[in-house]
């Protein structure tokens, strides 16, 4: 260490060296983040606790002045009826269903679309990007009433497939603006090579880019189903009237009368619901990272 | 060569997508009426003796041809799971489907705000279902936009309860059916704490500070939504719309009084809790931490349940200050016709107008009281001993009788959504009683002059 | 009542599947119809684009410009508001002659329709289709709407009021009583209390977990979970946490030997309830991102810095800001929008619709749901519209802009 360096670090304060991201950290150090990570992780799950603590009570209480996590007498009864009693497996099979389908297509036309964004220049390019974010500033319940005239006159409601097309088209623009940032980020050698040798664009769009991208079309994957999974305004617009068809966020609305709910029912569906989200989530975490930002770093 | 097989692909899928969405499935009618007309053939070839039966057995078949034609009702309910409602409306669905095999129903339940809204939307697409199940105040906002057409010439309504009648009519017509009375507030009290209800507010602040602890309040009540204020409000002899029953009268002494009541049983003499909503005063009744808890006929079931014979009813106690009965808001359960029976075949509409006189009849007005403890509207179910022997429902029935019919223009609306917010501010102790009114009252003729 | 049999299972994957092809193969006939009519409109441009060149530029332009404009203002008036179908439906042919002339007399069509721009526009061609139906349309809907007095007492045929809704956006009382101008301050309040937060906890947390820790995989899982949680749900949990005897936050309080506060009905505890719960419910999205752009960045830039003798401040204000920023910019516009447009947070926790605690959308939502003022509630939403347009462009300005993405 030189005598510059020695000095330096005499200079720093504590709460420098606190968020020094470093590799020599002292045990103390050490200590102090792991409590300041514990302490956010119980502020995170606390809440979800009650919920869990909800869905385990004798009766139908969401309210009660004791903190115990596991109540007296805790019961799994919610559980149980909403299971066999009710038609939330049926729920939960379609809401599946839809969102899978909604990733898929919500995948494959942001893949195309972002790819012509990335490597052209075209009429309307700017103009274009800009209207995908301004989509989202237009608040949703606004838009429902138009939808659900349009969805009438094209009869596509009451079908899986108006859901679906409106749950992959409400994904469109933020997938598309991730996608560009990661294309924008692959050199554009590698397909002028493959041009070079002869293949087509297209070829090249999916020998090159696609293989590369994978962790981006993960991330795009995920949002699509994420935004697609607990929406519930889509749904009561498209497809209220077929029960059949409803997703579980249509179905938690029928444990709720005009002035009282099911809270024991409805935490423990919540719960539930919670499960497939969050195991997809730690499945595809590794990409989430990664991908997320390999593209905007590099440019 | 590959341009061209990429051409005739695309041409075939063009094609194929074309023929596939075209294609509709075809209609099972015929089928079933073709199997139907057979089998009545084949009896009558073996049961045919004199000409007269043959013909007795033509009529019949086309009278039976004609009732089989399928329909199905789309049959909108703002009945919930959470207190039987919904059960109780598809066991009827099914019941008359069982007698009447070509009645189907799709039976969804849309919860009160949801159903006003989905209903209006649907009015625009022009896909409104076939039938609602719902409260009396859709009645404005439904006649405003001509969506539900006026019942007088279709039922013979003369033989439900009078006030049922009153809070579904809108400018002489009435725009719905009743299907049961009641949907209003009483006073229900734990006799194990407290052995019978006080007769008048003066009695009830007495013994609510006797039994208000740190554990245990005397009252309990929904202090979040101003329909738990309206029946102080006409006990204190107010009302909330002018005689012409659409302008509001908000400012009013009566309504200042009203919410210094509502302030004093709070913090001058305090017998309920520091904040309470539905769920709050719900849970303490049912955990025998109040006393007394001021809830409606909906609730009657549940505590039934948790309390059973512990449980009493009587009236909102008289208000001392004017020696008037509190007038709890009555209205009921209706059903509304969708204008778009109009335009739908006659065998739709002869089904839905069978299957509305087939809930209000007296066996199932007399299976819904046992089952959802409230209130017929059929007048002569009001006499059946079931009533007249519980005590729970006897007591819900004497409340009615003090009870006004909650006004259903849409200028109502208005007032809710004035009065919620300033009597919370009242009881929050943030705001003076005679402020509040005089805001509640700005609030609402800014809202009635957006109506139109 | 149906049970989840394999009947239900297979059906339902049967007919998802299905649409899945079918709307798979709608793109893909969409995209080869634009692929094989491309050489013929170029080549029709071009001849086009020779023979007009007579009339010169500037008459074309704003010929073209004319008559655009006024197919688009033809389009929005045919939509018919009401229940009945607009008077003008019959004349559809009209706007539509007007876009194609319009589009031929432009001297940009031939900058449209060149060959080596068939593959972009081609691939385009489906979201394009579905974000015309499901946005562009919907757009048209409002903003035809805004201009009528649609409403429960004006139904069946609404009249047209011209700009009366829009200045009345501004003059009348959103709701009640409270005016256009304190709500929007107590949006943009929000908004920016909510994104502070959101960032620095977010930053926070991504500093502090961006080293070799053990058990960084359980710590990440579990502060992932707000983002996991359906919204609604934890909404709602949130809401009965706030309440006065049953929730934990009053329980702590009072164990901790304060009073108890009145969060649903005190107009200042009840907006600071709603920043908390959006606070808890948006941190861990910001903490993913910025973990990412941690993450990307080169242990080396920090090594130099140091050899130099920079304090953490510094290294974090001159190398880890700068090489965050194309993530943390796109990052926050997003969170500006979303969280500016955020309905779930502030309409359930605002239970007892308390006027002081309403955003934007939220009084809007009430206005046009509760009353069915659909005029007014268009007008209210593109009002809503431009300011969040307005606060975005000043954002990008003041921040440097986007780097490049939109040139």
């Amino acid at each position: 260490m030189t005598a510059v360096a020695t000095s330096v670090q005499k200079q720093r304060s504590w709460w420098q060296r606190f968020f020094k991201s470093g590799r020599e950290d002292s045990p103390f150090k050490r200590l102090l983040i792991h409590l300041a990570l514990i302490l956010a992780c119980m502020i995170s799950i606390y809440p979800i606790l009650r919920v869990v603590s909800v869905s385990l009570r004798p009766n139908d209480r969401l309210l009660s002045t004791s903190l115990a996590i596991v109540p007296q007498n805790a019961t799994l009864n919610a559980y149980r009826t909403v299971l066999v009693e009710k038609e939330f497996p049926v729920w939960l099979w379609n809401s599946l269903a839809i969102t899978a389908a909604t990733a898929v297509i919500g995948v494959v036309l942001a893949a195309t679309s972002a790819y012509a964004f990335s490597r052209w220049r075209f009429p309307g390019r700017g103009p274009g990007l800009i209207f995908l974010l301004s989509t989202y500033m237009i608040p949703a319940p606004m838009m429902m009433v138009p939808i659900y005239i349009l969805s009438t006159k094209l009869g596509l409601t009451q079908t899986y497939r108006g859901l679906v097309i409106a749950y992959s088209v409400t994904s469109v623009p933020f997938s598309i603006w991730m996608l560009k940032g990661y294309y924008d980020t692959i050199p554009r050698e590698l397909e002028e090579a493959a041009l070079i040798d002869g293949a087509s664009r297209l070829s090249a769009f999916w020998r090159i880019m696609l293989p590369l991208s994978t962790p981006a079309l993960a991330i795009v994957f995920l949002f699509s189903w994420m935004g697609a999974w607990s929406d519930y305004l889509f749904g009561r617009v498209m497809i209220a009237s077929e029960k059949a068809l409803w997703t579980w966020p249509l179905g938690l609305r029928d444990f709720q009368s005009q002035f009282q709910t099911q809270w024991g029912m409805f935490s423990a569906a919540s719960i539930l619901v919670m499960i497939p989200v969050v195991a997809l989530f730690l499945y595809s975490s590794k990409w989430l990272i990664s991908g997320l930002t390999l593209g905007a770093v590099k440019g | 060569m590959k341009k061209h097989s990429l051409a005739i692909v695309s041409v075939l899928a063009l094609v194929g997508l074309i023929v596939a969405a075209c294609a509709q499935p075809t209609p099972e009618v015929v089928e079933v009426t073709r199997v139907v007309t057979e089998t009545e053939e084949v009896e009558v070839t073996k049961e045919v003796v004199t000409e007269v039966e043959v013909t007795k057995e033509v009529e019949r078949i086309v009278e039976v041809e004609k009732e089989l034609e399928p329909v199905e009702i789309v049959l909108w309910t703002k009945e919930g799971e959470a207190d039987g409602g919904l059960q109780f409306v598809q066991s009827l669905a099914d019941a008359y489907t069982a007698e009447h095999p070509n009645v189907t129903f799709e039976v969804t339940n849309k919860d009160v705000e949801t159903l006003r809204e989905d209903f209006l939307t649907a009015g625009l697409a022009g896909a409104m279902p076939d039938l609602l199940w719902t409260v009396n105040d859709h009645a404005g906002p439904f006649t405003d936009a001509q969506l539900v057409m006026a019942t007088d010439d279709l039922f013979d309504l003369g033989k439900y309860v009078a006030s049922a009648r009153a809070a579904v009519q809108l400018g002489e017509k009435t725009w719905g059916v009743p299907i049961s009375n009641g949907n209003h507030l009483m006073l229900l009290y734990n006799k194990d704490l407290i052995e019978e209800a006080p007769a008048d507010t003066d009695e009830m602040i007495e013994k609510g500070l006797e039994l208000t602890t740190g554990d245990q309040y005397g009252l309990v009540y929904n202090q979040t939504e101003p329909f738990w204020m309206v029946p102080w409000l006409g006990g204190f002899q107010g009302a909330v719309f002018a005689p012409d029953g659409k302008t509001p009268t908000l400012d009013t002494a009566e309504m200042v009084d009203t919410l210094q009541f509502l302030y004093d049983i709070k913090y001058t003499t305090p017998i309920i809790p520091a904040e309470s909503d539905y769920d709050g005063a719900d849970t303490l009744f049912k955990e025998g931490k109040a006393a007394m808890i001021i809830n409606g006929d909906w609730s009657l079931g549940s505590y039934k349940d948790v309390l059973g014979d512990k449980l009493g009813v009587a009236r909102i106690p008289m208000v001392s200050a004017t020696e008037q009965w509190p007038h709890p808001y009555t209205s009921g359960v209706y059903f509304m016709l969708p204008v778009s029976l109009e335009e739908a075949s006659e065998a739709k509409m002869e089904a839905v107008k069978g299957f509305i006189s087939f809930v209000t009849n007296a066996t199932n007005q007399a299976l819904m009281v046992a089952k959802l403890n409230r209130l017929p509207a059929l007048e002569v179910a009001l006499d059946d001993p079931l009533i007249a022997n519980d005590p729970i429902l006897k007591g819900s029935a004497d409340q009615m009788t003090v009870g006004t019919p909650m006004p259903t223009v849409s200028e109502m609306r208005c007032n809710w959504d004035a009065m919620k917010p300033e009597m919370g501010a009242v009881l929050a102790d943030t705001k003076a009683p005679a402020d509040a009114a005089a805001d509640m009252q700005a609030a609402a003729d800014n809202c009635v002059a957006t109506l139109d | 009542m149906q049970y989840l049999t394999p009947d239900v299972i297979f059906n339902a994957l049967g007919e998802v599947g299905s649409t899945v092809l079918f709307i798979l193969l709608a793109a893909v006939v969409l995209e080869l119809l634009v692929y094989f009519l491309w050489s013929p409109l170029t080549a029709f441009s071009r001849v086009l684009d020779r023979r007009l060149r007579v009339l010169g530029a500037v008459p074309r332009h704003a010929a073209s410009t004319i008559l655009l404009v006024g197919a688009l203002i033809l389009v929005v008036a045919m939509v018919s508001p009401g229940r009945e179908p607009s008077p003008l439906a019959p004349y559809w042919p009209v706007p539509l002659l007007a876009f194609v002339l319009g589009s031929f007399l432009s001297p940009n069509l031939v900058k449209v329709f060149k060959p080596d721009l068939r593959l972009p526009y081609m691939l385009l061609a489906p979201a394009i289709v579905g974000l015309l139906l499901l946005q562009v349309y919907p757009l048209l809907w409002e903003l035809n709407v805004s201009f009528t007095n649609l409403s429960p007492r004006h139904f069946q045929s609404p009249d047209f009021v011209g700009l009366v809704n829009y200045i009345e956006v501004f003059t009348k009382p959103v709701l009640k009583q409270v005016h256009f101008v304190p709500v929007f301050l107590r949006t943009l309040l929000w908004t920016a209390i909510n994104l502070t937060f959101h960032v620095g906890g977010g930053m926070v947390l991504a500093l502090l977990l961006n080293r070799d820790l053990r058990f960084k995989g359980l710590y990440r899982t579990l502060l992932v979970l707000p983002w996991a949680i359906p919204q609604v749900i934890a909404v709602l949990a949130w809401r009965g946490e706030f309440h006065y005897e049953y929730g934990f936050v009053n329980i702590l309080l009072r164990n901790a030997g304060l009073s108890a506060l009145q969060w649903l009905t005190d107009p200042v505890w009840n907006f600071l309830g709603m920043c908390l719960t959006n606070i808890w419910l948006g941190v861990p999205f910001m903490m993913v991102i910025l973990l990412g752009g941690l993450q990307s960045i080169s242990g080396e830039f920090y090594e130099a810095a140091e050899i130099d003798g920079a304090s953490p401040v510094q290294q974090f204000r001159h190398i880890t800001l700068p090489l965050l920023q194309p993530v943390l910019t796109p990052a926050i516009i997003l969170g500006i929008i979303w969280t500016f447009t955020n309905f779930n947070v502030p309409f359930f926790i605002n239970q007892n619709e308390l006027e002081t605690s309403d955003t934007l959308v939220t009084a809007l939502f009430r206005s046009a749901f509760q009353y069915f003022n659909l005029g007014d509630a268009a007008a209210f939403a593109f009002v809503n519209f431009g300011i969040l347009f307005v606060l975005s462009a000043l954002y990008v300005r003041a921040s440097g802009g986007l780097k490049g993405a939109t040139e």
